[in-house]
């Protein structure tokens, strides 16, 4: 009689709709993209992932599949890496991309940004001790610019290197002659970045559906 | 007791000779003879219209129930789920980052624009929801397009139990039955007409024949077919392309004229059905080890067309089956040959029935049964007015030319993604043309910032040198 579709249990949703802070239409949309891209099993898969075509184009695309299924993203303890995600975990991913929204207080937004930022973060301290170094950095910078096949390797490391000087000086101001600087911590990160607005640039913008229509 | 089972399977023998009298009779009259004789008796369109009646009220039904409940209806987004940032914005988030100076913003735009787009393809991309069957706003009473079973109603659902049993009851046997007969006597026919020698008289049957056959499995699917454009039906010695959906895309268009297959020969039944067609009309055939041969393939095709008394080819150039929303990348090989192209545009109507392969969800016997027990496949077909290549247009040029006609003819999102990425990955050929679009974003800026790092990176070196690092 054909596939019998899972109707969404409105019970699930509300504990997810909480947790994550998606309305509910918006966690029906996400579910049926996540058994799409899943075809319809339980878990979700690095090599799910490679399947879309507008993501294998991307120069990054190994941090942002790497960072579905890191720990730290997907708020478990530890650090590393998992194997496959469920829906769950999928979604908390994605709440790091939700819409702000419009009412929030200054703390809120603050709140929402500083998740952002961990995000992005995490993106770059692969080993999770808390600080971005050098080979960390250069490791990301050089993955966007030549993959993207503009610039070779050497110059990419370079203009990490570069970088990674002007972060120095920025956040330590001078520097003794013996002093080492470890890396970027969490907090000259968040500096860094204070001019951006992550928390309205970084997110996902959902379609609305009239809901209107619905309540004749 | 043996006394008293005879009477009782008398009257079960005459009550079941009866009703399979009546049925054949029925069956011989109201399809079979139109069939033969090309004439319709309008029962399909009404059977559409009260269909249609009651769809609506179907979901109307639906509607109130989730309203009572207080909780919303299930709708899909046939629009997409998000709105995607273009291209350029990666200009403007650097244009905000270029106030500041400092090297570690620019890096860092860049990072967050490209995790975004990556997260916006993850969450929505234009290939992959192409694969899966398109979902419906509406219910039509079929278990299969349903997402919003709570807010079924006890009248609903009777409903639905009366459409089951009219569906696999009285649909299903009856055209499983007309298939069967539409395939046995395409088997018969066309031996018989092979017996003829060549000539004008052969050629005239093997069409009746064809097309009586076809008819009748399009009644069997009851398929209700709109011809638009027939001025523009392909005409001996050209190419007919055509978007594809289903298999059953050859029935519709062979429904109404004459048209020579192209596919690789099979076993079993399939192979039985081939090689009596080919009896009479000239098919392309191909063996398995020769559709890698491009030359081979290209030659057969090219021969076949210079020969103007055969009928026009048949090809879907996508490769694949699409689930018509879109049309996806026409292969070349079939745009190489010097010829008029007949280009064609299927859109089918998904209410009736989702008429969509998805070959890695369903085998092919599975799929047909699917087909046989849905309302009925109704759909469009467009003839557009031939084309030809011009001059200084290379195939693929071409191949994008047609495409996009028939995708504007038929009301479908053109792609120039390729239909081969259900199964396999992005070409890299492809992914360098991507990353060259970003790289000349990029390298304009790249020359001012290596000045401005080398500078810098001196000048620490300078200083380091000073200190006796």
């Amino acid at each position: 009689m054909g596939a019998l579709q899972s109707a969404p249990g409105h019970q699930e949703y509300i504990d997810l709709a909480e947790k994550t802070g998606f309305s509910f239409e918006q966690i029906g949309v996400l579910h049926k993209r996540f058994k799409q891209l899943s075809h319809n099993q339980e878990t979700l898969r690095r090599e799910h992932f490679n399947e879309i075509p507008d993501l294998a184009c991307n120069p990054i695309r190994a941090q942002i599949v790497e960072a579905f299924f890191d720990r730290r993203n997907i708020r478990q303890n530890g650090g590393g890496t998992v194997e496959e995600i469920g829906f769950e975990e999928f979604l908390v991913v994605m709440s790091h991309f939700r819409p702000p929204s419009l009412h929030m207080t200054n703390e809120q937004r603050e709140n929402v940004r500083r998740e952002k930022l961990r995000f992005l973060f995490n993106m770059h301290d692969t080993d999770n001790d808390g600080t971005i170094t050098l080979e960390e950095y250069r490791h990301v910078v050089e993955e966007l610019l030549s993959r993207s096949g503009t610039l070779e390797k050497e110059t990419a490391k370079s203009i990490a290197d570069a970088a990674m000087l002007e972060v120095a000086s920025i956040s330590m101001g001078h520097m003794e002659p013996d002093e080492f600087y470890e890396g970027i911590t969490f907090e000259h990160f968040d500096k860094l970045l204070i001019e951006f607005e992550i928390e309205s640039k970084m997110n996902i913008r959902f379609l609305n559906m009239d809901t209107t229509t619905l309540c004749k | 007791m043996a006394w008293f089972s005879p009477p009782v399977d008398n009257l079960l023998y005459r009550c079941l000779s009866v009703s399979i009298t009546v049925w054949l009779t029925l069956l011989f009259v109201f399809t079979i003879v139109p069939a033969v004789l090309g004439v319709s008796f309008g029962i399909r369109s009404f059977y559409i219209a009260t269909l249609l009646k009651i769809f609506e009220w179907a979901t109307l039904r639906m509607e109130m129930g989730a309203k009572e409940k207080n909780q919303e209806l299930y709708k899909p987004y046939t629009n997409g789920i998000i709105v995607k940032e273009p291209p350029s914005s990666l200009r403007e988030l650097r244009g905000s980052a270029s106030c500041l100076r400092s090297e570690p913003e620019f890096e860092m735009a860049d990072i967050f624009y490209f995790c975004r787009r990556g997260v916006e393809s993850i969450v929505d991309d234009e290939v992959t929801k192409r694969f899966s069957a398109q979902e419906l706003e509406s219910w039509n009473l079929l278990t299969r397009s349903n997402y919003n079973f709570p807010h079924i109603s006890l009248r609903l659902a009777a409903l639905w139990g009366l459409g089951v049993l009219v569906r696999y009851g009285i649909l299903l046997p009856l055209r499983v039955t007309l298939a069967v007969s539409g395939i046995s006597l395409l088997l018969v026919l066309t031996t018989l007409v092979a017996l003829l020698p060549r000539t004008e008289l052969r050629f005239y049957l093997s069409e009746k024949v064809h097309l009586m056959c076809y008819r009748i499995c399009v009644r069997a699917l009851t398929a209700i077919i709109t011809y638009h454009n027939r001025e523009n039906k392909p005409k001996n010695g050209g190419i007919c392309v055509a978007n594809h959906t289903t298999p059953i895309d050859v029935i519709i268009l062979a429904n109404d004229g004459c048209y020579s297959l192209v596919g690789q020969v099979h076993g079993g039944l399939m192979g039985m059905i081939q090689r009596a067609m080919v009896k009479s009309t000239p098919h392309i055939w191909f063996e398995r080890s020769e559709v890698k041969d491009r030359h081979l393939v290209a030659k057969r095709l090219s021969d076949h067309v210079a020969d103007k008394t055969k009928q026009p080819i048949l090809i879907f150039p996508e490769g694949t089956c699409i689930n018509n929303t879109s049309v996806m990348m026409f292969k070349k090989g079939s745009f190489e040959i010097e010829c008029t192209v007949y280009p064609v545009a299927i859109k089918y109507d998904p209410r009736f029935g989702d008429a969509f392969w998805n070959s890695s969800k369903f085998g092919l016997v599975s799929y047909l049964l699917r087909m046989m027990s849905s309302w009925a496949i109704v759909c469009s077909v467009w003839y557009l007015p031939p084309m030809n290549r011009e001059e200084g247009e290379d195939a693929v040029q071409f191949a994008n030319r047609v495409k996009a006609a028939i995708a504007a003819q038929g009301g479908l999102v053109d792609l120039i993604w390729d239909g081969g990425l259900k199964r396999a990955k992005v070409k890299d050929a492809f992914k360098e043309e991507q990353q060259k679009l970003y790289s000349k974003v990029l390298v304009g800026d790249h020359d001012s910032r290596d000045q401005r790092s080398d500078k810098c990176s001196e000048g620490e070196n300078d200083k380091d040198a000073a200190e006796g690092q």
